[in-house]
């Protein structure tokens, strides 16, 4: 253990394009994801070591991320070591953008970054997993996957990362915030649950071909469904907005706030009507930002 | 590392085979649909505590539904008995008693609901006599229709984004059913119903009917009218042929109401060229190889069946008008009581 300090770096999300509940191939039915992975916004950490026998982070009150950190230590240090924790992030809070699971991720990272080991992507998540019992799927990034996030567990691998895509991001209830985890999780009915399956189907072949309009659909869908469990303000509305201007579709954050009009990079009208979009949005009193995601 | 292994219960017979059949329409075939809606059904009632180990099920069914319900009855060691009708066949009626279900068949139709209603009303008998016996209730079971997302995903897994939904109506769980989650996803989905002269369904005046597995003398509750943009009525002669057609031109060896299916599909198909359209082929043909596939029989039960086949449909100003051949109605996704105003019995 050469390296005087760790750093780890994680992003945060806008939402996702699918949530529910799926078929994993031990029979069972499992909570999924696919997150819509948002790389401007990061949360950054630096792990440094030092010889008290605890963990501690800063600013304090992240104990997510310490227990992370903590966790990491147990399960990779040849010795036990104490350190410091030092979290940098510009992702907001209680929005649904994977704020506190960024910290832990970025925590784990900057841990093993010191120790000099390399675990598989689903081994870091379980880890984030116990640390905090639901996590988003945005370390993923060579192939997209259906994440189980309460397990901690891959339910598929696409072929493919997700395609380049044009955000419209709204916040739709700016003056609130939503506990990601205290937000007891959707209790589907059973027809609910049958919904997924055309779902995930769709969204297979979206990914696989790069198909940004049938990936619209499944995000609208799976949005429309959710609103049952967290109704978003205005959300109607919006789909209006999108259809009138030709969006692939419409996502949320399924526990958050924050929704998102997705174009399509390849469409040459899209940039004049995310502009329209925009100004349909001012006029209901909401405040929209684009954003672009590139193809991983 | 070892999977645990699961008994799947026929499951891999549930989902259908996409077969091309030229231009963007394809054919969703299928060994027997019904194993899908009655497995999820008996595994519903089992969840909710209606069926025990062992338990009972009553049925009335003349078709496909009584068969799935047999076979699975034998895997999972229910008690079964269906009541049925003339539409019961030689030949069912043997593989039902071979599957050790009990068979109760109704002689004589209710004066207005016909046999269907008789049919219902001596399976009340039955399951006031046997207590705790669990009726799955197909007609009205909304487990029917939830149980197709499973064939809904097929049909995207095989072709990807869908235009068109092409198939006969019956208890209406299928193609109500699939429109509804393949809608979620496809707003603009067009879903045509295919129903036959003389069944209430759409709005036609009750009268004998020579095919079965599509229509029926009451409304059941499992239709929902407004999945549909169109309603095209046919003729036992066309259904019939449709079939050979199926066969002689496709290889596909179906049963009638997947002729039926395939005629109104490759005309909508052939008019909106580019557009991917899915016709459900609901079960093959040799149960009716005595029947559909007899040519002797044909010529007695239907004569001239064969003669002539439309090129297209008539366009109907009602539904209720009296019909001849091929109709087509613009349903346009309405209650059945927005389009005709007053309704025929309803269960
Ligand atoms: C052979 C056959 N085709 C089609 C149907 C119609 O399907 P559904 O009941 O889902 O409307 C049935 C229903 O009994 C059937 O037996």
């Amino acid at each position: 253990m050469s390296a005087k300090s760790g750093i780890g770096k994680a992003m945060a999300h806008h939402g996702e394009l699918l949530q529910g509940v799926f078929d994993h191939i031990d029979g069972y039915l499992r909570r999924g994801l696919v997150s819509l992975p948002y790389p401007a916004l990061t949360s950054l950490a630096t792990f440094t070591p030092n010889a008290r026998a605890e963990i501690t982070v800063s600013p304090t009150g992240r104990e997510k991320a310490r227990r992370a950190a903590d966790l990491t230590i147990a399960s990779f240090a040849q010795v036990r070591t104490g350190g410091h924790i030092q979290l940098v992030s510009d992702i907001p809070i209680g929005r649904g953008m994977g704020s506190s699971t960024a910290d832990v991720l970025a925590s784990i990272q900057a841990v093993l970054d010191y120790l000099r080991v390399f675990p598989t992507a689903e081994h870091i998540m379980r880890i984030a997993v116990d640390a905090e019992t639901a996590c988003d799927s945005t370390l993923f990034k060579q192939q997209a996957v259906l994440f189980a996030q309460r397990d901690g567990i891959v339910l598929e691998v696409f072929r493919k990362p997700l395609p380049a895509l044009n955000i419209l991001s709204v916040d739709t209830t700016p003056e609130s915030t939503v506990s990601t985890v205290e937000f007891e999780p959707a209790r589907y009915c059973p027809a609910e649950i049958e919904m997924f399956r055309p779902l995930r189907s769709l969204l297979r072949k979206a990914i696989d071909s790069g198909d940004v309009r049938s990936l619209g659909r499944v995000a609208t869908a799976s949005a429309v469904i959710n609103e049952r469990f967290l109704p978003k303000p205005g959300l109607r509305e919006l789909q209006a907005i999108a259809s009138r201007y030709d969006a692939a579709g419409l996502q949320v954050a399924h526990s958050g706030t924050m929704a998102g009009l997705i174009f399509d990079p390849e469409d040459d009208r899209a940039p004049e009507n995310m502009h329209l979009a925009r100004k349909a949005i001012d006029a209901l009193g909401l405040v929209s930002a684009p954003l672009k995601l590139e193809r991983a | 590392m070892f999977e645990r292994v699961r008994p799947r219960n026929l499951e891999d017979f549930e989902e259908p085979r996409m077969v091309p059949l030229g231009g963007h329409l394809f054919g969703a075939c299928f060994f027997l649909m019904k194993l899908l809606p009655a497995r999820f059904m008996l595994k519903r009632a089992v969840e909710r505590g209606q069926l025990a180990p062992g338990g009972t099920i009553c049925e009335s069914s003349s078709g496909t539904f009584a068969l799935a319900l047999a076979m699975l009855s034998v895997l999972n060691g229910y008690r079964l008995l269906i009541v049925g009708d003339w539409a019961l066949d030689r030949n069912l009626r043997r593989r039902l008693l071979q599957l050790g279900a009990e068979l109760d068949i109704v002689e004589e139709p209710h004066p207005i609901g016909g046999f269907q209603l008789a049919r219902l009303e001596r399976l009340q008998e039955h399951l006031r006599r046997r207590p705790g016996s669990y009726w799955p209730a197909q007609y009205y079971n909304e487990d029917n229709p939830i149980s197709y997302s499973k064939v809904a995903a097929c049909f995207i897994d095989a072709v990807g984004p869908i235009d068109c939904l092409v198939g006969t109506v019956g208890s209406g769980g299928s193609m109500c059913g699939t429109a509804r989650y393949l809608r979620m996803l496809f707003p603009d989905l067009t879903v045509i119903g295919v129903d036959t002269h003389n069944s209430v369904l759409f709005g036609q005046p009750n009268a004998p009917r020579k095919v079965s597995g599509l229509g029926g003398g009451i409304v059941p509750a499992n239709v929902d009218h407004t999945q549909f943009d169109e309603i095209h009525w046919l003729p036992a002669s066309e259904i019939m042929a449709s079939a050979h057609d199926l066969h002689g031109r496709h290889g596909l060896f179906m049963g009638p109401t997947s002729g039926a299916a395939f005629r109104v599909a490759r005309w909508w198909s052939d008019s909106n060229p580019g557009k991917t359209v899915v016709a459900i082929f609901p079960d093959e043909g040799h149960r009716y190889a005595d029947t559909v596939y007899d040519e002797a029989w044909l010529e007695s039960s239907i004569p001239g069946w064969n003669g002539t086949r439309m090129e297209e449909p008539t366009a109907v100003s009602s539904p209720t008008v009296d019909m001849t051949s091929w109709a087509k109605y613009p349903w346009r996704r309405r209650n059945l009581s927005d389009v005709l105003g007053d309704l025929p019995p309803r269960i």
